[in-house]
């Protein structure tokens, strides 16, 4: 379906303009701030800051008053202006993506909370060299579903959908690896765990960025691939392109 | 005029069209429009329209004024015959017959399609009277079949409950509201098998046009139903299926729920979303 990015500048309706481009710009408002939360996170436990950890736990609530902001933004529109075909897919993505952005925040709390108790157990474990990688990869799909969705594209939405699979891979591989650092010594288990609930959580905002990009193939496309395998979605999304 | 000299304000065959996605092989089909071309003088109003009309579901034209839907409507029942200098090329086949074959019988294809139009026009006759008028004129005069049918054609409309016991009183009196559903009680009396609404609730407040929209619902289970309106919500939420038009082309046709989530053109996504003009 041919629906620019900035197809909501032409709409006969002035005040409905502003409220579908304030409705985005909010969203972006939101993505920009859980970026922040997801790249300090990670730098707090690569670096063992305890305040900067605190600062992230903190600035959750930001997140979390948002996400109740933009739903509240939707539900008027739908209400107001009984939205219609692009602009209908847009709110319902938009409510859909604020979760996924909500629950990011979520993520980076717990590995906020998981550093903090690291940097109490007095040392940095095993497992530094994958929260940096596969926190730097899922950083990066953040970031690109972020853009997917500011320009309405679906091709680097597809792209971020197919880099999941690599990172739910990395994510294995290193569990793996965890593993056996903690069965070569049992003084490691306690400190590799929360390296694992790291793990864990950054895996989770891979799979949300991907979530995001769903969302965005359903707000430009019309299409649901929530539950479609990677070759499905190519195959749906094929025909647009 | 030929057809390469219309104006348009648009390139009409950049327009993508979406009609061939409509799958209609579970419906039967109630009318068939082929190649229709509607001519008011000179100027051609409708270019070329082919549609099959599901029956017994609701079918709502949209588009921006003058884009031939209520000209389209208006084919169904010959009412354009009426209009002075209007030309109709191609056929609309009910029940496989083409109404606009030599011979056809006007008043009887009336009786069998039936209209309903935006402003309430009851005659100046008495509740039964308007709804038994139909009948009458078919030379139905017997008391009792009178009275059966106007207390049918009356809960038909939903309108039996507000009015069994002022059936005598003048339709003058009634609401607006309740006029318009007297006028679809009064079509749909002698039991025709297409209804015509053109823009039907309109000029009816909010709540009136609730009603008309649960009485659409309704009748969907006898007849088949054709409306134009201007109000998209309506269309939204009456209709099966619905007909984008402009400047007198189907620019798209599609069920209610595909057109108004995810259409196919961008002109309908244009027009549907509030961007047209």
């Amino acid at each position: 379906m041919a629906n620019g990015h900035d197809a909501h500048l032409h709409h006969i309706s002035q005040r409905f303009n502003a409220e579908l481009k304030d409705l985005r710009d909010h969203v972006l408002v939101m993505g920009g701030m859980v970026e922040k939360q997801v790249a300090e996170a990670i730098d707090a436990l690569v670096r063992l800051d305890a305040p900067l950890a605190e600062e992230v736990k903190a600035n959750d609530r930001h997140v979390n008053r948002l996400e109740t902001t933009i739903d509240e933004e939707c539900t008027r529109v739908i209400a107001k202006r009984q939205p219609t075909a692009g602009d209908l897919r847009l709110v319902i993505a938009v409510t859909k993506m604020v979760n996924d952005l909500e629950r990011i925040g979520d993520e980076s709390k717990k590995i906020a909370k998981s550093t903090l108790q690291i940097i109490e157990s007095g040392r940095l474990p095993e497992g530094a060299v994958e929260v940096r990688m596969i926190g730097e990869h899922v950083s990066r799909m953040l970031r690109q579903s972020l853009d997917a969705f500011t320009r309405f594209d679906i091709n680097v939405a597809y792209e971020v959908i197919k880099e999941d699979r690599i990172v739910d891979s990395e994510y294995k591989t290193a569990m793996r690896s965890l593993v056996t650092a903690m069965m070569e010594d049992s003084r490691n288990i306690s400190p590799i765990l929360n390296i694992m609930w790291v793990l864990r959580a950054l895996e989770r905002v891979g799979d949300h960025a991907r979530n995001i990009c769903q969302h965005v193939i359903y707000m430009v496309h019309g299409k649901d691939v929530r539950h479609a395998t990677v070759e499905q979605t190519e195959e749906i999304i094929s025909g647009s392109r | 005029m030929s057809s390469t000299s219309r104006t348009h304000a648009v390139d009409i065959s950049a327009i993508e069209r979406s009609t061939e996605d409509l799958d209609l092989s579970s419906e039967t089909i109630a009318l068939k429009v082929n190649q229709l071309k509607l001519f008011y003088g000179q100027k051609e109003a409708l270019h070329g329209i082919d549609m099959n009309i599901p029956k017994k579901r609701v079918t709502a034209f949209i588009g921006p004024s003058g884009c031939g839907k209520s000209t389209l409507l208006r084919c169904f029942n010959r009412m354009n015959d009426l209009v002075d200098g209007c030309r109709i090329e191609g056929q609309i086949l009910l029940d496989d017959a083409n109404i606009y074959a030599k011979g056809t019988d006007v008043a009887d294809l009336r009786r069998r399609v039936g209209m309903v139009f935006q402003k309430p026009n009851p005659f100046p006759k008495s509740i039964y009277e308007n709804v038994a008028y139909g009948l009458r004129i078919q030379g139905i005069n017997k008391k009792r079949i009178l009275d059966e049918t106007v207390e049918w054609a009356l809960r038909s409309a939903a309108l039996w409950d507000e009015v069994k016991d002022r059936l005598n009183e003048s339709a003058l009196g009634m609401s607006g509201g309740q006029q318009q559903r007297l006028v679809i009680a009064r079509t749909v009396a002698v039991k025709p098998e297409v209804l015509l609404l053109d823009e039907p609730a309109s000029a009816l407040d909010p709540l009136s046009t609730l009603k008309i929209e649960e009485l659409i619902h309704e009748l969907k289970n006898d007849f088949t139903i054709v409306i134009v309106t201007h109000n998209m919500q309506q269309a939204a939420r009456v209709s099966d299926y619905t007909a984008f038009m402009y400047m007198g082309d189907l620019i798209e046709f599609g069920t209610t729920n595909q057109l108004f989530t995810n259409p196919g053109s961008k002109q309908t996504e244009d027009y549907i979303t509030g961007r047209y003009g």
